[in-house]
């Protein structure tokens, strides 16, 4: 039971720090960002790179991870989504070009195999019974350390204030003085350093390969979606529910069905409640 | 469209040079051609609803991939014939298809996109795990009796549904449902304005694509001979579907013919180079240059040189 | 008389927000309205409810005698009342008559997919509008809005409806323009068909309807003679902004 409880904070908390990143974009273009993927996977392949083949420290390579997942976000930005002139349908396909480009790219570079990611902090606990290794641990730390951040940062600053209303209502903001194109760039680059930040997280809990990105990417998605557009609070609820249904699917039923509830549960939500669970409605 | 005396003669050629293939190239390429035919019907299907209607469905491999997967179980596990297991298979991935997405239709967007995208992860997921005595797991399911012998029959016969879906796509899409459902793309809330159901316009589209999913799924599943839930539940071959309808022009009937010949030319040009799926990334650039240069694709680029062509001779 | 249109005790409200405040009104079979009041004042969610676009959150809605609450949009259109769009909102990609094609299919898959469609009188509704015979082969994404106007009032009556709710048919038109479709409205009239219809262009208006009805947030106000109307201290306070 304390096992389930234990892992399950765990693993919601990665979910949490992947789902935020995305949610910053949906927020704002309402538009299915499936290249978000892409960051998530590269971002394991920088670090992998760094800090593994290349040996530089690992903190190094985490950076490193950031800071591409950050400028992959701005160049989607500027080379895809703004010519298309924020078209959702058009930007869904590309994005999804975009995203089975990375992962041939990743395959050309690092072969087809997939890779098991050294920890950030390597190093084992036992709490109440259940094995917790730094790293995952670490990982929800910093999840939480930056979805709070990330909460301070958009309701606290001018910046975030901006995304926000940019994301309610962009011609309006741009009235009263807000230039949208910037605030879409630094939101395009944030999303872009949380997927690459949360990637090297997810791959080193999982493992490293050119197709991990899928998963990851439908829950964040849905994660948002069903948490309600915009509310960061749904957002980590819904990110629990996930976190915890699959450990407990794992821990009471069979590792394998892992993925199939939470679909099920994505399914449905969506279907019977398409504005989410903690979200408002919108025409 | 309007017809004119070139189009029926462009098809005639066409088509008289599909069916002259065999005489012309080796064994290897009328593989690769079988493989583009499949393509083709798979692109077409996604485009009666997609292209048309403007509700992107993520979720083509799954409809595929039931109408293999029934035809597999029913032929391996209970001895059906493939006469009967065939159209069985079409039903069941209508009937399928309707359980799991039709109450998808009332969402719009990108949630609809999800929502097929998830379908689509589900399978894969469930497929490998409930009774694998039926699917056989991640394994797949093995020596699916063949339906022709040898490159050349495979070849008529993919060429023959290719034609025979085209046609039919060509047929409904010149009637009025065709252009209600291309309205639907353009402005749903005045198609309803207009007294239609849009829901059963969706509904029928929605129908029709998944038959023709299914029926090629099948068929391809015995030409193949071998079904894994890789091989079908994945987002490659989601790509190669919708890339290839974008590639060739979407709302078009040839266009998605086009975009899969294209499509499976080029990565089969890309093989002796590119050997993995790297050929993918070069492939993917191309898709997204073309799309990014003209979201109408390959046709309507030829379209607006032929035009500029004529325009600079006069 | 039979009534084209019975709208009793209709009540709309968004949360707080009261849209339509028991709201009632008779409209005769061949009778003009014109529904009138400020802008915000709730018409076009009367519209909208009428069309079933919008649910009621009270109040009953009857047409030809039968109550339609319950029926979906596409239900009521088949029964006889079509409305048009302040912005009008073309199928950019089609044409100008495959635009009133759509407007004139049954809603019947098997009629949409073995019948034909009936060009003479996509032709014949595009010409009664204004368009001219080079017209009609035009996608709509080359239209001025004038002719984006005439076209949304083309396939409104190409829908074969007998009451036609019609929001600002003049907005951004030329004057040529609004005597044509008033012209067309004046040629409905005669025919019996019934309009309830919004215009911020009262002059041009007038002449159209036999009865003015007006509302200021969603409450009636006055009605009768169009003249008396817009002469009600009330109305003239509220809209014209005349104490």
């Amino acid at each position: 039971m304390m096992q389930i409880i234990i892992q399950g904070m765990l693993l919601s908390g990665l979910y949490a720090l992947i789902a935020m990143g995305f949610m910053l974009i949906f927020s704002i273009g309402r538009t299915l960002n499936l290249a978000y993927g892409a960051y998530i996977m590269v971002g394991g392949y920088i670090y992998f790179w760094l800090s593994q083949q290349l040996g530089m420290p690992k903190i190094v390579g985490f950076g490193g991870a950031v800071a591409v997942g950050a400028l992959m976000g701005l160049l989607k930005h500027r080379l895809i989504v703004k010519p298309l002139k924020g078209d959702p349908v058009a930007v869904e396909i590309s994005t999804l070009i975009l995203a089975v480009i990375m992962q041939s790219a990743m395959v050309l570079a690092f072969g087809d195999a997939s890779k098991i990611l050294l920890p950030l902090i390597p190093g084992v606990v036992t709490v109440a019974g259940a094995q917790v290794t730094y790293n995952i641990l670490a990982a929800t730390i910093m999840s939480w350390v930056i979805i709070l951040a990330l909460y301070a940062f958009v309701r606290g600053t001018h910046t975030g204030r901006a995304m926000q209303a940019v994301s309610m209502d962009e011609k309006g903001a741009a009235i009263s003085g807000v230039d949208p194109d910037r605030i879409n760039m630094i939101t395009w680059a944030i999303s872009g350093g949380l997927g690459a930040a949360g990637g090297v997280f997810f791959a080193s809990y999982t493992q490293l390969s050119p197709s991990m990105w899928v998963a990851p990417v439908i829950i964040s998605v849905a994660i948002v979606i069903v948490g309600g557009i915009g509310s960061i609070i749904g957002t980590l609820i819904v990110a629990h529910i996930i976190g915890f249904l699959e450990i407990t699917v794992v821990a009471v039923l069979a590792p394998e069905l892992r993925g199939v509830f939470t679909m099920v549960l994505i399914i449905g939500v969506l279907i019977m409640r398409p504005q989410g669970l903690f979200g408002r409605e919108e025409h | 469209m309007n017809l004119r005396p070139h189009h029926f003669i462009l098809w005639g050629l066409f088509i008289a040079g599909m069916f002259l293939m065999p005489e012309l190239v080796g064994k290897g390429t009328l593989r690769t051609m079988i493989f583009a035919c499949y393509l083709a019907m798979f692109a077409i299907s996604w485009d009666i609803l997609s292209g048309r209607t403007g509700y992107i469905s993520f979720g083509h491999p799954f409809l595929i991939g039931i109408g293999a997967y029934t035809t597999g179980i029913l032929t391996r596990r209970y001895g059906f014939p493939v006469e009967a297991s065939i159209p069985i298979a079409v039903l069941v991935t209508m009937a399928g298809g309707l359980i799991v997405l039709l109450p998808a239709l009332r969402i719009k967007g990108s949630y609809f996109a999800l929502v097929t995208l998830a379908v689509m992860e589900l399978m894969y997921q469930l497929v490998p795990v409930v009774r694998p005595d039926l699917t056989g797991g991640t394994r797949g399911i093995s020596r699916l009796p063949a339906l022709t012998r040898g490159a050349e029959n495979g070849y008529y016969l993919a060429v023959g549904l290719m034609l025979a879906v085209a046609l039919m796509a060509w047929l409904l899409m010149r009637t009025r449902v065709g252009t209600a459902l291309w309205a639907i793309g353009m402005n749903e809330e005045s198609v309803r304005g207009s007294g239609l159901s849009t829901t059963r316009l969706k509904s029928f589209a929605f129908l029709v694509s998944a038959g023709v999913a299914g029926m090629a799924g099948a068929f391809y599943a015995h030409y193949l001979g071998t079904i894994t839930p890789r091989a079908f539940f994945d987002i490659n071959v989601l790509f190669q579907i919708i890339v290839a309808v974008l590639i060739g022009g979407a709302g078009t009937i040839v266009g998605p013919i086009i975009g899969a010949f294209f499509m499976v030319f080029l990565l089969e040009w890309l093989r002796p180079y590119l050997p993995g799926q790297e050929r993918f990334f070069v492939y993917g650039l191309i898709a997204l240059v073309i799309y990014m240069y003209q979201p109408r694709g390959i046709m309507a680029i030829v379209e607006g040189a032929w035009t500029r062509l004529r325009g600079a001779r006069s | 008389m039979t009534m084209a249109l019975e709208v009793r005790n209709l009540v709309k409200r968004f949360g707080g927000l009261v849209a339509t405040n028991d709201l009632s009104f008779d409209l005769a079979e061949g009778e003009s309205l014109g529904l009138i009041g400020p802008n915000g004042a709730g018409k076009t969610t009367v519209f909208s409810q009428v069309m079933g676009e919008l649910r009621q959150t009270s109040g009953s809605i009857a047409l030809f005698g039968e109550e339609i609450s319950s029926l979906s949009t596409a239900q009521r259109i088949a029964r006889g009342v079509s409305r048009t769009y302040q912005v009008p909102r073309p199928f950019s990609d089609l044409d100008v008559r495959e635009n009133i094609r759509v407007g004139l299919m049954p809603d019947s898959l098997r009629a949409m997919i073995f019948g034909a469609a009936d060009r003479d009188r996509e032709d014949e509704l595009a010409l009664s509008v204004g368009f001219t015979r080079q017209d009609l082969d035009r996608p709509a994404s080359e239209l001025s809005m004038g002719d984006l106007r005439k076209l949304e009032f083309a396939r409104t009556l190409a829908t074969g409806a007998k009451v036609l709710l019609l929001d600002e048919v003049f907005a951004g038109l030329t004057t040529g323009e609004i005597a044509m479709i008033a012209e067309v409205i004046q040629d409905l009239r005669h025919r019996g068909f019934t309009f309830l219809m919004v215009s911020h262009d009262l002059p041009a208006m007038e002449p159209l309807v036999d009865r003015a009805i007006a509302i200021e947030r969603g409450t009636l106000l006055a009605q009768g003679a169009f003249a008396d109307v817009l002469a009600d201290e009330a109305v003239r306070a509220s809209y014209l902004g005349v104490a």
